[in-house]
């Protein structure tokens, strides 16, 4: 009788812990998404540390959401005081150099720690999750989680995320040595009770000229008749834009194209050799960012993102143009 | 005074208590200074259409750079009115005028080459040497890395300072 018990209980137990590791699975998913959400709809205040290859960055954030908008303010505190603010995707860059603040306008949302995106299918395509030990950062208990990159196209992470909040505290990439090649990690966080934007300003510098950044002329590009197509892109990498562009020191537009699989952005540019054009064939890594050039049928193609080497070559080879 | 400006700027200060600043901002250069300042810096926070600072410079510097010798009839034009009124208007007025004619020339020649520019046949300048591995002793370049930064910013993009040209 109490060995039927038993083996009963064994039975129970088996199961269970089946069904425990399939829902611990999206449980896991579960905390990740609470994390990419919060840093959006958080109010909070604090300074972190940017760290990558020899440079090291104190920066403070205030980050508002206020029931209708989204908006943060950025200061780096070490030497220039570079500002950037953001009011949903929108981004005001306040960039001083030498005696002028340069004043940059960008697009963007995932500045830290909302560099999640908040929709996650495209990451669980190419990102495994598992739980790590609970630690501490920044005075508050906080969960560890691994997203490990389920092949060499890039790189993993390493995410401490807020027991209580879901927010991420602590973010590490690691390439395939794993080696740490970015960190930004919270030692100073507060959440704000506030719903006041006095602080959503520029500290203005009188002594200084303020100057808006030389606008580039951008065309959309909807990808139609165009002499060459893709094929064989690495795996998980979706096109998530497409542009005709001016580069610096070059007279003819160049056509862009702006991969991500979630969480790293590839960008691809192919432009058509002229004489004013000094070939380019090579390739480079230079912290988190891969390089390659290549030349293909009379064309010029450069592939830049910050993803491992072999992503940006297979990137520039994926390009066939038709006959 | 420049904190004044700045707190008139955000409603802070009625219209009525800002006589003061108001005729300071006309007569004082560094306050009609910070005056634009504020309302450009405003500007570019809300959003609204900014007209880059350096315009007339970048311009004045591509006509520069370009042989206006293409179009006698423009040059002509400008010379006429400048030798016309030269004895009636300030010296500024007739550079005025002049950088007005010139400025549709520039337009005119930037367009021309542009076009022409695009006539290249690519399977003539395929054949040119390829320098193998030029990107290697040279870093990333900065042209390309800045493009694809601003169109797709990471957080480097973010924090460091961008490489400068």
């Amino acid at each position: 009788m109490t060995g039927l018990f038993a083996v009963a209980g064994l039975l129970f137990t088996l199961f269970s812990s089946i069904s425990a590791r399939a829902n611990a699975d999206d449980d896991l998913w579960q905390v990740l998404q609470k994390t990419a959400v919060a840093a959006h709809a958080l109010s909070y205040q604090g300074i972190f540390y940017y760290q990558a290859g020899t440079q090291s960055k104190p920066i403070q954030i205030t980050h508002m959401f206020n029931g209708q908008g989204e908006f943060a303010r950025n200061v780096v505190l070490d030497n220039t005081p570079r500002e950037v603010f953001s009011q949903g995707g929108d981004l005001t860059i306040f960039n001083p150099k030498n005696e002028n603040v340069v004043i940059e306008k960008r697009h963007g949302q995932n500045m830290f720690p909302a560099i999640l995106p908040t929709n996650l299918d495209l990451i669980k395509q190419s990102y495994s999750l598992r739980a790590g030990e609970p630690d501490r950062v920044a005075g508050r208990a906080a969960q560890m989680l691994f997203l490990d990159s389920k092949d060499s196209f890039r790189y993993s992470y390493r995410f401490w995320v807020d027991a209580q909040y879901g927010l991420l505290l602590k973010s590490v990439m690691l390439n395939s040595r794993n080696e740490i090649i970015e960190s930004i990690v919270f030692n100073q966080l507060g959440l704000m009770d506030t719903v006041d934007l006095d602080w959503f300003q520029p500290k203005i510098d009188s002594k200084k000229t303020y100057v808006m950044e030389d606008e580039v002329a951008i065309i959309a590009d909807n990808g139609v008749s165009v002499g060459w197509s893709l094929k064989g892109l690495p795996a998980g990498f979706r096109k998530v834009d497409q542009m005709i562009r001016m580069v610096h020191g070059k007279s003819l537009p160049v056509t862009h194209l702006i991969f991500s699989d979630g969480l790293a952005s590839v960008s691809l540019f192919i432009e058509p050799l002229s004489k004013s054009i000094k070939p380019r064939a090579g390739r480079k890594l230079v912290g988190s960012t891969s390089f390659y050039a290549s030349v293909s049928n009379g064309y010029q193609i450069t592939v830049v993102g910050e993803v491992p080497e072999a992503t940006v070559a297979q990137m520039a080879n994926a390009v066939v143009f038709k006959k | 005074m420049i904190e004044q400006i700045s707190a008139l700027l955000d409603d802070e200060i009625a219209l009525e208590d800002a006589a003061h600043l108001i005729s300071a901002v006309l007569k004082n250069k560094d306050a009609a200074q910070a005056w634009s300042q504020y309302h450009f810096i405003g500007d570019a926070m809300r959003g609204n259409a900014v007209l880059s600072q350096q315009f007339k410079q970048n311009l004045m510097q591509k006509i520069e750079m370009e042989p206006t010798v293409l179009s006698p009839n423009a040059a002509l034009v400008s010379e006429v009115s400048i030798v016309k009124h030269a004895n009636k208007l300030p010296a500024s007025w007739a550079i005025a005028a002049s950088f007005a004619a010139v400025m549709v020339v520039g337009f005119m020649l930037l367009n021309q080459q542009t076009h022409s520019g695009n006539e290249l046949a690519p399977t003539e300048v395929a054949r040119a040497d390829v320098s193998q591995d030029a990107a290697a002793d040279e870093g990333i370049p900065a042209e390309y890395l800045n493009a694809h930064q601003a169109s797709a910013p990471s957080a480097s993009a973010y924090y460091i300072q961008t490489v400068s040209y």
